[in-house]
């Protein structure tokens, strides 16, 4: 390990942060940015050139295999059919254009804004139900100090994520269902049956209830990621303070995963309009399509199933705008309240 | 919170789980399979029948190989019940017609393929004088994997499309990419190719893509492929007779139900509710149009439509559906209920009479199934509507050589040979000796029968519609009995046998209708939503389509009620 | 003296004493003296949410392997998946490992899943970090370049046509290069980064560290538990997909274990009546299914103690934040 360096570089950190100023190849930290900005280009790009270089590889990578296919997405403008020609992509120029019809089809459809309204509404459940469930299990994890029972502990709380969504479903009805595990022995003592897998009302909180039980535990990774770079003497020395346990976490272990949690909240909203979308498929039957039509069933329903590459293509684009929109409106709520979200301005 | 795997992988599991569980109905419920819609362009839309098609099929000139036991009638398959000895075997393709020549095929599979080299495959090579070179897809995704190579400019040689995937904008890919088979099979250049001369010409028609004979179809009894299978075996038990009308089956049903021993009377009946009250056949969207004195009416508009949910809707009412089969699909199969004595009756393909039959037989030798007879409305006969009499197709690729071509048909010539003849034998149970046993007469897959003789030939070439199952001759009359019964009643609508594309526009016009369905059953939506939306689909262009219909049976003809 | 050194200090300290040489798993480690002793209530509230957390799992996880090893009549008669045993029976697993198939796909999984989270780790790293410093030049351009590409995605028609431009069907690398790079593991590393004291960064480039040595001896050693997390991200990824194999590939010998798993539970389940096949023995389609699942959790178990080595509270990292 090369920690060696570590104590020595630290003691001379203390030493008036302004230093690197003097050198233009050599920013100090966010600060610099402001500096930055008046330096020329060149002289930015001469510093920077390194941090470029290292981001090229992963850039190269999207450009080829993200942006490009991207650019397949004008078939949302088109009565796109790829069979027209030779090749798919030859056939882009040879469909006809036909501006925003799909866009028409698919806001004038009613279906379309139901299904829009059962996505925020499981969102914000999710949200409120689900999303605080690993980091609250993060911090419980963290407070057992038997190293085997808190491994144990992990490493079960990790598997439900590796169930297919079929299994998660069909384990529970095996459970909850009008022929499950709790009806049948109520029928068997003589008391009516239930069936909560079938029933509209209570789908939403099923649906979340199934979340939590596949991927709380497996959210929780990031969270004990944040909270082993948290320093025992930070600890120590809020106990010597006369801090208790309570004020310990509120003070130390909360604000070290202020920033993750900003982050993947912030990512969360980004990507509200996705939920659930092969749970909620598989159950589409049992509780009706008025209660489990999100967004993606919806795209996957009227476009992707019928291979209808125009329409899905164009769902999509509405899709990406809506979420883009989102992520940064959050990131600027993120700013405001402090946190540095998924990048800073 | 599932970074790095996303949503796109589980996603495309999913697309991937529906596949297959389409596919497992496979002419069982496949109004999933919605038809799709060609281009803009006129001439691939609509149908081919009458007198242009009279030019375009094949001749067909019966085989007389082999006797069936049970010869076909009323559009039942003919039923062999007896194993054939390898000496008696007859030969039905006495001259090897494949040139030797390579041919690479796409088709779905169900399972794990074969190493390339296997014995199966070099003798089945040999015999027919084909190389095949099999691209052997995942069915679970075969569609989107079809979808992607049509789009691409290297298309294998022959390319397998189950009438499930033929949706979007796949029959104008079936147009563009792939060749006319005409020049080689129509009238009596079949004759070339003795065992696909004797495929019924319905199934021929159907072959028929933009105005040319594009596909060598997989032949089909027209008969309805749903029936109401019931525990013989517990029946028997229990004392109870076999309802005979609508209401004698709901009181029925109210007395086997059991919640309490965990025993429902049925599992979802909306199939079989829809052949009790005569709504016309929802398998393939053409089917659903037929004309009524002087107007083609749609099922959905139909009173019987309305009635059969109704009914259904009461079963679940009482409480005599599994409460699993109102999960649907997430609940599992129906029959996995059924062979736990969960329920006593289902609706499922005729195929799972002798699936589970096989299956049990060695577990639980006290478990029987059979069909019951389909009662109408009333208690009496029943009409029921005939379905599509072939429903995968196999295409060769335009770019394909005169040769190939011939390779293919010599291919298909030979995978069609019928029952009892040595062609049959290869095709279906491999190299005897390595692939299957004789065992008191009975041929019997050897492990590695099991996993070379797997599904590969399954597509490329069939005789007309069989039922052979030597092993259990008692369902194999069974099945086959059940068939004629009900095919004694089967009505064809106006495009029965037509291979129909409709217009892209409304395509998808009705595709909600089932979930529609689904909900009103399960007491979810009223009747009355029907009809709101059988309205709304006339605004839409219901109208419009039925308008468009009427014009293809004026210009075709239709199927005629000679057919 | 610096906070570091203390540690180290106390650690020495801790593992000299006799008593304590080899401290039992099981057992507690000794509470350092500023922590207060736990209170009786919340020691038994939290082992209580614990042990109903872990039975949530542990039940489910227990039908699956039980019905994975159960015969066909045990199935048939539970009508699905199986709570109480009835004997217990191999077939299943035998039926996945013997067709030599399995192990042979499993080699490719493994094959693909180290190169390709080699390769991921390496590009996300090297661009985590070199978005990390705001106010770098370009660094807003590129991240948005990164960051859309979460919202918006392709069909898979341009996808399979561009893979196929690039001659990439039929090898792996379109099982790798495709999905070779995660934004929201990229962005997840930066914060991490972006995490770690700027005194230090700046101190060690005051000895005239450039970024390479930077990134590779401070921001790499101090960020092991998140590195760790994200190399579990992606080795899960390359493991669990199959999608891109089933599109991509068309040679059976080349598929990965997901995929030859999916077959195999096809097999099982294939629709009656397109093939004449039905299975009559022990085996059951479901009892395939549960090996099959209960196949795939084992390399979480597997991996599962790597990457918590990784977790211990309190590491090096923080000491150096204070």
């Amino acid at each position: 390990m090369s920690h060696s360096t570590v104590p020595r570089s630290r003691t001379e950190a203390k030493t008036p942060e302004k230093t690197p100023a003097t050198d233009p190849e050599r920013p100090a930290g966010d600060k610099g940015g402001k500096r930055a900005g008046k330096l020329s280009l060149r002289l930015r790009f001469r510093r920077d050139r390194t941090l470029i270089l290292m981001t090229l590889p992963a850039l190269l990578l999207v450009l080829v295999f993200n942006y490009i296919p991207i650019l397949g997405n004008v078939v949302a403008f088109q009565d796109y059919d790829p069979y027209l020609s030779e090749n798919g992509f030859v056939a882009i120029f040879e469909s006809p254009w036909i501006g925003f019809e799909q866009f028409e089809r698919i806001f004038a459809d009613s279906a379309f804004w139901h299904a829009v309204r059962n996505t925020f509404v499981l969102f914000f459940l999710q949200l409120v139900l689900y999303f605080p469930v690993p980091i609250m299990l993060a911090l419980l994890i963290n407070s057992v100090v038997r190293p085997r029972v808190r491994a144990i502990a992990q490493a079960i709380m990790y598997l439900p994520h590796f169930f297919s969504w079929v299994l998660v479903v069909t384990v529970f009805m095996q459970i909850f269902g009008g022929a499950g595990i709790i009806a049948q022995t109520l029928r068997e003592h003589g008391y009516e049956g239930f069936d909560l897998m079938t029933n509209p009302e209570v789908f939403k909180y099923l649906v979340t209830a199934e979340t939590i039980w596949k991927d709380a535990g497996w959210g929780i990774i990031v969270f004990l990621a944040a909270l082993s770079a948290v320093s025992n003497d930070l600890y120590e020395a809020a106990a010597m303070d006369g801090a208790g346990r309570w004020r310990r976490m509120w003070h130390i272990t909360l604000p070290a995963l202020r920033p993750v949690i900003a982050l993947l909240l912030v990512l969360r909203v980004g990507d509200a309009l996705t939920v659930g979308f092969e749970q909620l498929l598989l159950q589409r039957q049992a509780v009706g399509v008025a209660a489990s039509e999100v967004l993606d069933t919806y795209v996957w329903w009227n476009g992707i199933r019928n291979q209808d590459f125009s329409y899905a293509a164009a769902a999509g684009l509405i899709k990406g705008v809506v979420g883009l929109a989102l992520v940064l409106t959050a990131n600027k709520v993120a700013h405001l309240m402090g946190e540095q979200g998924v990048y800073k301005k | 919170m599932t970074p790095n795997a996303a949503s796109g992988p589980s996603r495309r599991k999913f697309l991937a789980s529906t596949a297959v569980a389409t596919a497992a109905v496979a002419g069982g419920m496949p109004l999933l399979s919605a038809c799709g819609g060609g281009g803009k362009d006129d001439r691939k839309e609509g149908t081919t029948s009458g007198k242009d098609a009279q030019k375009i099929l094949p001749a067909f000139v019966a085989s007389n190989v082999v006797t069936p036991d049970i010869p076909a009638k009323n559009g039942s398959a003919a039923g062999f019940t007896k194993a054939i000895p390898t000496a008696e075997l007859k030969t039905s393709v006495p001259k090897k017609l494949g040139s030797g020549g390579k041919l690479s095929v796409m088709a779905p599979f169900w399972g794990t393929p074969p190493k390339g080299d296997n014995p199966y495959y070099t003798a089945m090579n040999a015999a027919t004088g084909v190389e095949v070179a099999w691209q052997n897809q995942d069915g679970v995704t075969y569609d989107q994997k079809l979808g992607a190579v049509l789009a691409s400019s290297d298309i294998p040689d022959v390319v397998v499309v189950p009438g499930w995937n033929l949706n979007g904008r796949i029959p104008s890919a079936v147009n563009a990419k792939f060749a006319d088979l005409g020049p080689y099979l129509s009238g009596d250049k079949v004759k070339d190719y003795p065992n696909l001369a004797a495929v019924p010409t319905e199934a021929w028609q159907r072959g028929i893509f933009g105005g040319v004979l594009r596909a060598v179809p997989m032949p089909a009894p027209y008969v309805t492929d749903i029936a109401p299978l019931y525990r013989r075996d517990l029946f028997e038990k229990k004392g109870y007779s076999v309802p005979k009308s609508p209401e004698e089956f709901l009181s029925w049903a109210k007395e086997a139900t059991d919640a309490r021993s965990k025993l429902w009377a049925c599992d979802d009946m909306k199939w079989t509710a829809f052949n009790i009250f005569g709504v016309l056949s929802g398998s393939d969207k053409a089917l659903w149009w037929n004309l009524e004195g002087d107007k083609l009416v749609n099922r959905i508009e139909t009173d019987e439509y309305l009635e059969a949910l109704e009914w259904t809707r009461k079963l679940y009412a009482a409480e005599v559906v599994h409460p699993d089969a109102v999960q649907g699909k997430a609940g599992g199969t129906p029959g996995n209920r059924l062979t736990a004595g969960e329920i006593l009756v289902y609706n499922q393909n005729i195929s799972d009479w002798w699936g589970k039959t096989a299956e049990q037989r060695t577990q639980n030798p006290d478990f029987d199934i059979a069909a019951f007879d389909i009662f109408g409305a009333d208690g009496g006969d029943p009409t029921l509507w005939a379905v599509q009499p072939a429903n995968i197709f196999t295409f060769v690729s335009k770019k394909a050589g005169k040769q190939q071509i011939k390779d293919f048909l010599a291919l298909c010539n030979y995978c069609a040979a019928p029952y009892g003849t040595k062609e049959f034998m290869l095709t279906a149970y491999g190299v005897e000796g390595t692939d299957y046993d004789l065992k008191s007469g009975l041929p019997v897959k050897t492990q590695q029968g099991v996993n070379e003789v797997n599904g590969a030939f399954d597509y490329t070439g069939n005789p007309a519609p069989y039922i052979a199952y030597p092993d259990l001759p008692e369902v194999t009359r069974g099945m086959v009995e059940w068939q004629q019964r009900m095919g004694a009643f089967t009505k064809k609508s106006s495009f029965f046998g037509l291979t129909v594309t409709e217009p892209t526009r409304w395509a998808n016009l009705a595709d909600d209708f089932e979930q529609l369905e689904d909900d009103v059953v399960r007491g979810r939506k009223k009747i009355s939503d029907v009809q709101q939306a059988v309205s709304d689909w006339k605004e839409k262009g219901g109208d419009g389509l039925r308008d468009w219909y009427r014009k293809l049976l004026d210009d075709n003809g239709g199927n005629g009620s000679t057919n | 003296m610096s906070a570091v050194l203390d540690t180290q200090a106390d650690d020495t300290t801790a593992d000299d004493t006799p008593a304590t040489r080899k401290p039992s798993p099981w057992a507690a480690p000794p509470r350092p003296v500023w922590e207060e002793e736990p209170s009786k209530a919340g020691q038994a509230g939290k082992g209580l949410v614990l042990t109903l957390a872990c039975l949530g799992i542990v039940f489910p996880l227990w039908i699956v392997v039980v019905t994975s090893l159960q015969s066909k009549k045990a199935i048939d008669e539970a009508g699905g998946l199986v709570v109480i045993p009835k004997g217990i029976t191999f077939v299943a697993y035998q039926e996945l490992l013997s067709g030599g198939q399995v192990q042979r796909a499993a080699l490719v999984s493994i094959g693909v899943t180290v190169v390709g989270t080699l390769f991921s780790m390496a590009v996300s790293v090297l661009s985590a970090y070199g978005l990390s410093r705001s106010g770098s030049l370009g660094h807003r351009w590129l991240l948005m370049a990164l960051l859309t590409t979460m919202f918006f995605g392709a069909g898979l028609i341009p996808t399979y046509l561009l893979v196929q431009a690039l001659g990439l069907t039929d090898t792996y690398l379109a099982l790798i290069l495709p999905s070779a790079v995660s934004v929201f593991n990229i962005l997840v590393l930066r914060a991490f980064f972006m995490n770690i004291s700027q005194e230090l960064i700046d101190s060690a480039r005051i000895d005239g560290a450039g970024d390479w040595r930077i990134l590779w001896k401070i921001v790499m050693p101090l960020s092991r538990a998140v590195l760790a997390v994200i190399a579990l991200f992606y080795a899960v990824g390359y493991w669990s997909a199959w999608f891109n194999a089933s599109i991509y590939l068309t040679d059976q010998d080349m598929m990965p274990l997901q995929n030859v798993m999916i077959q195999l539970v096809q097999k099982q389940e294939r629709p009656v009546g397109l093939s004449a096949q039905v299975n009559t023995g022990e085996l059951s389609a479901l009892a395939i299914q549960m090996a099959v699942m209960v196949m795939a959790l084992l390399p979480v178990a597997v991996l599962s103690p790597f990457v918590q080595r990784h977790f211990k509270k309190g590491m090096l990292t923080g000491a150096v934040k204070g």
